[in-house]
């Protein structure tokens, strides 16, 4: 008689995780059996529950978070290797969970188009059809976005904290395809929209096959997925070197696509920019969350002895993303885009930090990013829900020159657009001089001065297009039958609010969040 | 934490495969293929027997005894004829289709068990009566039919012709489809097997009951889907002559005819022996005869294996002797909407048993009570009348236009017909009164007048 | 050699030669049809290798329904004997860059694989010698990994495949008329 071993699952520990995974099912579950007049309301409600659930839950779980003996972190491996639970795994968790709780308010906004929320009427619809016209006149609404939005939430909590990375792939996955498809429903322009679907959708499956490719010839290397058995390998310097390096550049690939950083940007703006409005700014803070946690795990974890090897690419890389996107954005147009732009250059600001792979005293590299990336989304998030309620009869206003004189029409939004802009700079008093200050400061600790230096040159150039837009606002005339400024719904103005407080605190007193990015301590292997 | 183990059935050992040396492969080989062709033929005429009897005719009875030479002399007829490669052909695809069709069909056959392990006949050398099998008998066998599509699939794409594309597009829709509520209807007799080969199902059933007991519903779920994935009446749409002429074949003639013809047929067979490896307990006797001894020894299991296929060819030409062509959505409705979610609760079902029963917690007689009541639940919950969609209103009947897109077209429900036009003759026009109707036809009035 | 080396490596050139043929053909259907080949070819290769139970569901998945899918689209979208769509200007690029692809693989893998033989008769007994040793790759093997090592992957790849199929719907479904009326009477508040 044979025996099976039933598997060990901490199911205490990964609550987050799976309360997130489970509303996302009982989601669509609501979505086959409720009446389409209700749904809503109801999945709106149910979606954010289960969001503030599991927010509790992560700072349950991170109370309850035990010192690992012999090492720097805090923390466990769950569910038989696939998951770490550790200091920067609840971070990220944590912070993951409130931006998307912001997001999903911006996604239940309705009021300021007119009774129906941001997303396509019905999908199949031609674009510029009769049947299209029908769905939007009679209120048809996709409300499987949340649904869909839970489970891309799902996979950006499991992709930061896998501690293998075949889960790491999955993880991927579960997050990219509900993006995708979310990319494809703007109610307004829908074919920029589909093609952005389809953009992002036929890159980010290239990238997801090199990444995969990586992860085969790392399995040929090592002989494992588990991150700590790749580092014994690493340390060890048991197989070829040159799988090593094939393995890690293809891993580099599929992960530096996801955070757009250059060469691998090119999806950003075009899919920045034909999303709807919500999702990007969901993108743009959660998956670049998502994302740089993965990296930092797999080359901080896995790669950590080989990091003369891979830290001259990410030099040349993070180097690459400032400037391209510093400079690329001086040439944009459009809003949207533009901020597509700034967010590469971010991630550019970020790699720098990441390229430190400072782990001495003081804050580490791997703190300083968390910090950046939890500062960086409050001000993303809030610069895409203002783009959002400046309208024109056809939709949002994105052209630039739209925007001119806003200031004088509308000084309360423009005066919010124009703080982002100021946090995106890096001004003092906002939350991006500080978090530029913490990553800057640990990467040169770490060595990586000339990075630093062209980092701060490449925020100078950065700042010369956010204060262009700030006087663009405020010192030109506006234009004749200029957008309006929609009230917005109590959800939008609340994340607006939301936004704003946390870019002030964090940029005047950053002492108590820091100190949490400290405590998360490092990766647990 | 510490889990209790779980305890898997016992592993039925391969260890009678594997052995034989080279003449003993070929001569099964060739036996397996004998068996088939022969064995088709005779289906033939069995099908059209029975069918004739169905329909009180009488059926092939000229040639040889009981007309049991008619498929023969039908093959001969069919290979003489003429050999048509349509001119708008993809010539290389349209050739190999009907091999493709037809090769995986004979494959399939080389793990299904006819008998137990025998003495071969003026030698010492013992073997299984079964070509060879692997741990994953079944998914092979499944995954070897699924290449058989190709076979038809690119038979009516290369044929060039609408008839023959539409007949290949149903068919792969429809054998993908049934593909999945196929295999989700063995998934429980591996949960009861604790394997996927052949020999070790119907060891597992020797130990046990027949699968057909306990996983009553798997049965009927396949026993539906193998009929949409052998493409026969009432799900043969894809060759649905009333619609599509002879669907994917439709272009074919001769030899590669005869050889769809032949897949087709094999593939009943395929169908039918799986249906009985898996749920009727293989080649072993059914319960009077297994009561002597010998019934499971030799070579009578072969027989006895040959009955239960030819039980379920029976079945097969019943229902198409009785059955009429089901309309396209709705066979596709009921393999997606009813099969294979009702596939899944009961695999959902069935693990929970399992798991119960591993754990030991309750005995047999509680589970048969639960089972008991599970059922009259549903039972009952079949009489709760359904909620009927709100009366649609009825549309304005002044709506109906007879020539909509340019065709003339009948009325939907709710229209009505405009009232017939009435010719008066001039002078007593003053006279009528006028109708909305009138006001409709006004020009045609004139028309005709002038005319 | 030995007669599996002849096979696997009859398999692999059938592998390429057909993987080649999938991009240079113009007749898209075709190119589906040596798809099949190819994919059919890695099933023989996982064969040899002694994983059977890999090999089949590749052939059931792949061949057997991945492809089919494929050629259904194709034949709903085109005209049935087109041979035109399939071919581009950017051929040369495209050749450039799959064959120094395939060079610097080529490279890499056997400088790291040269000379590393996989016993594949027997393997290291994880459940403390309770189990008889097995072949790598065989069923049971595969299910037990999949059942406890890799319990949660397996899980959570469900939920691709819900995800999945909730996003199928969305991008493609059309509102049902009794689900337009009850909008209606909402009034889309």
């Amino acid at each position: 008689m044979n025996e099976f071993i039933a598997p060990t699952v901490e199911y205490a520990e990964l609550s987050p995780l799976l309360i997130v995974l489970g509303a996302a099912v009982v989601g669509v579950t609501l979505e086959a059996f409720l009446p389409r007049r209700g749904r809503h309301r109801i999945q709106v409600v149910f979606t954010l529950v289960a969001l503030v659930a599991a927010l509790l839950a992560t700072g349950w779980v991170a109370a309850g978070l035990d010192e690992v003996e012999g090492a720097s972190g805090r923390g466990l491996i769950a569910a038989e290797g696939a998951i770490a639970v550790d200091g920067p795994s609840v971070f990220m968790w944590g912070v993951l969970l409130v931006f998307s709780i912001i997001s999903v308010m911006l996604f239940a906004e309705r009021r300021i188009e007119g009774g129906v929320s941001a997303f396509a009427g019905q999908a199949a619809a031609l674009p510029g059809t009769e049947a299209e016209r029908e769905a939007s006149r009679q209120g048809i609404e996709h409300t499987e976005v949340f649904p869909l939005v839970l489970f891309a939430i799902g996979g950006m909590l499991l992709f930061p904290a896998s501690n293998d990375l075949l889960t790491m792939f999955i993880a991927l996955e579960v997050l990219s395809l509900p993006l995708y498809l979310l990319c494809g429903l703007a109610r307004r322009r829908r074919l920029i929209s589909q093609e952005a679907a389809m953009k992002y959708f036929l890159l980010g499956a290239f990238s997801s096959a090199f990444f995969v490719y990586g992860i085969a010839l790392v399995y040929g290397y090592a002989g494992s997925f588990t991150l700590a058995d790749i580092h014994a390998a690493v340390d060890n310097n048991t197989g070829s070197t040159n799988l090593l390096l094939a393995g890690m550049g293809l891993i580099a690939v599929g992960l530096l696509f996801k955070v757009s950083a250059a060469p691998f940007h090119a999806w950003t703006p075009d899919v920045y920019q034909g999303a709807p409005t919500p999702v990007t700014g969901f993108m743009a803070a959660c998956t670049k969350l998502a994302a740089f946690g993965a990296l930092l795990r797999v080359f901080y974890v896995a790669f950590g002895g080989a990091q003369w090897d891979w830290r001259p690419m990410i030099w040349v890389v993070a180097a690459l993303t400032m400037a391209i996107g510093a400079v690329v954005a001086l040439t944009q147009s459009d809003i949207k885009r533009m901020l597509a732009y700034s967010s590469i250059a971010h991630a550019g600001f970020l790699l720098v930090g990441f390229a430190g792979a400072y782990g001495g005293d003081g804050i580490t590299s791997l703190q300083s990013v968390l910090f950046y990336l939890a500062a960086y989304g409050f001000s993303t998030i809030g610069a895409f829900a203002v783009v959002m309620l400046v309208r024109d009869p056809g939709g949002e206003a994105t052209h630039l020159s739209r925007w001119a004189g806003l200031g004088k029409t509308s000084p309360l939004v423009a005066g919010v657009f124009a703080f982002f802009m100021l946090a995106f700079a890096g001004i003092p008093l906002t939350s991006g001089f500080t978090s530029k200050w913490t990553v800057f400061s640990a990467a040169w600790a770490g060595g990586a001065w000339p990075l630093v230096l062209l980092a701060v040159g490449m925020s100078a150039v950065a700042a010369y297009f956010y204060v262009r837009v700030i006087v663009l606002m405020f010192f030109s005339d506006p234009v004749v039958d200029g957008p309006t400024v929609s009230v917005p719904s109590l959800f939008t103005s609340s994340a607006l609010v939301v936004a704003v407080v946390a870019t002030v605190v964090l940029g005047i007193l950053p002492g108590p969040v820091l100190d949490l990015a400290q405590q998360a301590g490092a990766f647990v292997r | 934490m510490n889990y209790p183990s779980v305890h898997l059935a016992a592993e039925p050992s391969l260890d009678a495969f594997g052995t034989d040396n080279g003449w003993v492969i070929a001569l099964k080989a060739l036996l397996v293929f004998v068996f088939l062709v022969v064995f088709t033929l005779f289906n033939i005429w069995f099908e059209r027997r029975v069918v004739a009897r169905m329909q009180h005719r009488i059926g092939p009875n000229v040639n040889g005894p009981f007309g049991l030479l008619q498929s023969l002399a039908d093959g001969v007829k069919l290979a003489l004829k003429e050999d048509i490669i349509p001119k708008s052909a993809d010539k290389v695809v349209y050739v190999v289709a009907p091999a493709l069709s037809v090769i995986p069909a004979f494959i399939a056959w080389a793990v299904i068990p006819l008998g137990p392990v025998v003495t071969i006949p003026f030698t010492d050398i013992r073997t299984p009566l079964q070509l060879t099998d692997l741990p994953v008998g079944v998914l092979y066998i499944l995954a070897v039919t699924s290449i058989g599509v190709y076979g038809i699939v690119l038979a009516g794409w290369s044929s060039g012709s609408t008839y023959a594309l539409l007949g290949s597009l149903r068919s792969s829709a429809q054998v993908i489809s049934y593909e999945v509520a196929m295999g989700l209807s063995f998934v429980t007799v591996f949960m009861y097997a604790g394997t996927m080969s052949m020999s070790g199902i119907v060891e597992a059933q020797a130990q046990n009951v027949w699968f057909i007991l306990p996983l009553l519903p798997s049965f009927v779920i396949y026993a539906i889907s193998m009929v949409g994935e052998t493409n026969r009446a009432p799900f043969d749409l894809a060759e649905a002559e009333g619609e599509l002429v002879g669907g994917f074949h439709t272009e074919y003639s001769s030899l590669k005819f005869a050889l769809f013809f032949l897949a087709e047929y094999i593939n009943l067979v395929t169908v039918s022996a799986l249906a009985a490896t898996l749920f009727l307990g293989g080649w072993r006797a059914p319960y009077p005869l297994s009561l002597w001894d010998g019934a499971n020894e030799g070579y009578w299991p072969v027989l006895w294996f040959v009955g239960k296929c030819l039980a379920f060819i029976f079945f097969f030409i019943w229902l198409r002797g009785t059955l009429p062509r089901m309309r396209y959505d709705q066979f596709m409705k009921l393999g997606w909407k009813v099969l294979i979610p009702v596939s899944l609760v009961w695999i959902f079902g069935v693990s929970i048993v399992r798991v119960i029963q591993n754990e030991g917690g309750v005995d047999q007689q509680t589970l048969l009570i639960i089972a008991g009541v599970i059922v009259a639940l549903l039972l009952a919950s079949a009489f709760i009348p359904e909620k009927k969609p709100a009366d649609e209103p009825a549309e304005p009947a002044g709506d109906f236009d007879a020539f909509a897109g340019g065709y003339p077209v009948p009325p939907m429900p709710g229209q009505r017909l405009p009232d017939p036009v009435v010719t008066v003759p001039a002078d007593a026009s003053q006279d009528q009164p006028r109708s909305d109707a009138r006001d409709l036809d006004a020009p045609t009035n004139e028309e005709q007048s002038r005319g | 050699m030995t007669p599996e080396l002849v096979v696997f490596w009859l398999l692999s050139v059938l592998t390429v030669a057909s993987a080649v043929m999938v991009v240079s053909t113009p007749h898209v259907v075709h190119a589906a049809l040596w798809l099949v080949v190819t994919l059919g070819a890695v099933a023989g290769c996982f064969l040899v290798l002694t994983a059977e139970f890999v090999a089949w569901v590749q052939v059931l998945i792949y061949v057997g329904a991945v492809v089919v899918l494929l050629l259904f689209a194709l034949m709903l979208t085109r005209s049935p004997a087109s041979t035109t769509g399939a071919t581009s200007r950017n051929r040369p690029v495209a050749a450039f860059a799959g064959f120094s692809t395939f060079g610097v693989l080529a490279v890499v893998l056997t400088s790291g694989f040269r000379g590393i033989v996989l016993d594949l008769d027997s393997q290291p007994d994880q459940l403390g010698g309770a189990a008889p040793p097995e072949r790598i790759g065989d069923t049971r093997s595969v299910g037990e990994a999949i059942f406890t090592h890799w319990v949660l992957a397996f899980e959570v790849l469900s939920v691709i495949l819900l995800a999945a199929l909730i996003g199928a719907i969305v991008v493609s479904g059309r509102v049902r008329d009794r689900d337009r009326q009850e909008a209606a009477a909402g009034g889309g508040s």
